[in-house]
């Protein structure tokens, strides 16, 4: 083994004894607490963005209804005046 | 590796890919110790390799049902690899801009007894004035790894590899011997 092949040895010995006793248990930990919120923040994200949508949709619709009211109301007065001032001519 | 092995790991890999707690252990405990060493080749502190290597695992646990071929896991587990430490370099670079510190704090030693050995210190201080990718081919190559898995590995084709690690070797021997002298 020449000296550059040891000093490989060694590299890869050294990075080994980093790795501490628990460690799988460890990564397989932290990737579950991982999975779990991000399943979480992902509903959370859907409803929320559903919500939006619902209440756009009810203020769009509100609006809608309450302008076609308005111009029903009026067309209902215009006719409501003609009518009066027919009466009135006869 | 011999087929028995491949059928061995093959079957583990699937194991895990359903979910299999006990077979994502078996992978994270059988590769652990080639990770780290990878990891460290490329970045060239010992300080960092744990964290390096949970990140890759962590990636591996999440994305391990994705993988089509459970024959190339290898492969793709050290391509997962590769790019975990290559974005963690580029991240402390990043860093580096938005917060500089002092040049006897970019080069802060090690604590005492992490690296020990001065043909160690050398060949990391020859490592350090490769690239990364290049680094990461040159530890590839110390895994045993042929041409055709790093190939496969880097997404590349096995001509590019062959040349690529030519230089590598070059430029790393190149480093390597001037520090010994």
């Amino acid at each position: 083994m020449n000296t550059e092949d040891k000093a490989w040895k060694r590299l890869r010995d050294t990075a080994a004894a980093q790795i501490t006793p628990g460690f799988a248990d460890r990564v397989l930990r932290a990737a579950r607490a991982e999975a779990t919120p991000l399943f979480v923040s992902h509903f959370l994200m859907c409803a929320a963005t559903a919500a939006l949508c619902l209440a756009a949709v009810a203020v769009y619709q509100s609006r809608a209804t309450g302008d076609e009211d308005a111009s029903n109301l009026a067309g209902w007065r215009e006719i409501a005046a003609q009518s009066n001032d027919l009466d009135q001519g006869l | 590796m011999d087929d028995s092995s491949t059928t061995t790991l093959g079957e583990r890999v699937r194991r895990a890919q359903r979910g299999d707690e006990v077979a994502l252990r078996e992978l994270i405990v059988a590769y652990q110790r080639r990770v780290a060493g990878f990891a460290f080749a490329i970045t060239g502190r010992s300080d960092s390799v744990e964290d390096l290597a949970q990140m890759v695992f962590i990636k591996m646990v999440r994305a391990i049902g994705r993988l089509n071929a459970p024959e190339q896991f290898e492969s793709w587990l050290f391509r997962l690899a590769r790019n975990t430490c290559i974005d963690h370099l580029r991240r402390q670079k990043l860093r580096r801009i938005f917060t500089p510190f002092a040049p006897e704090h970019e080069n802060m030693p090690e604590a005492d007894g992490a690296v020990d050995s001065e043909e160690l210190d050398a060949l990391r201080h020859a490592l350090d004035q490769l690239r990364p990718k290049d680094r990461a081919l040159l530890a590839l190559v110390q895994e045993g790894r042929s041409h055709a898995e790093i190939a496969e590995t880097f997404k590349t084709s096995v001509a590019a590899v062959k040349a690529r690690l030519h230089r590598a070797r070059e430029q790393l021997r190149q480093h390597y011997t001037s520090d010994e002298h």
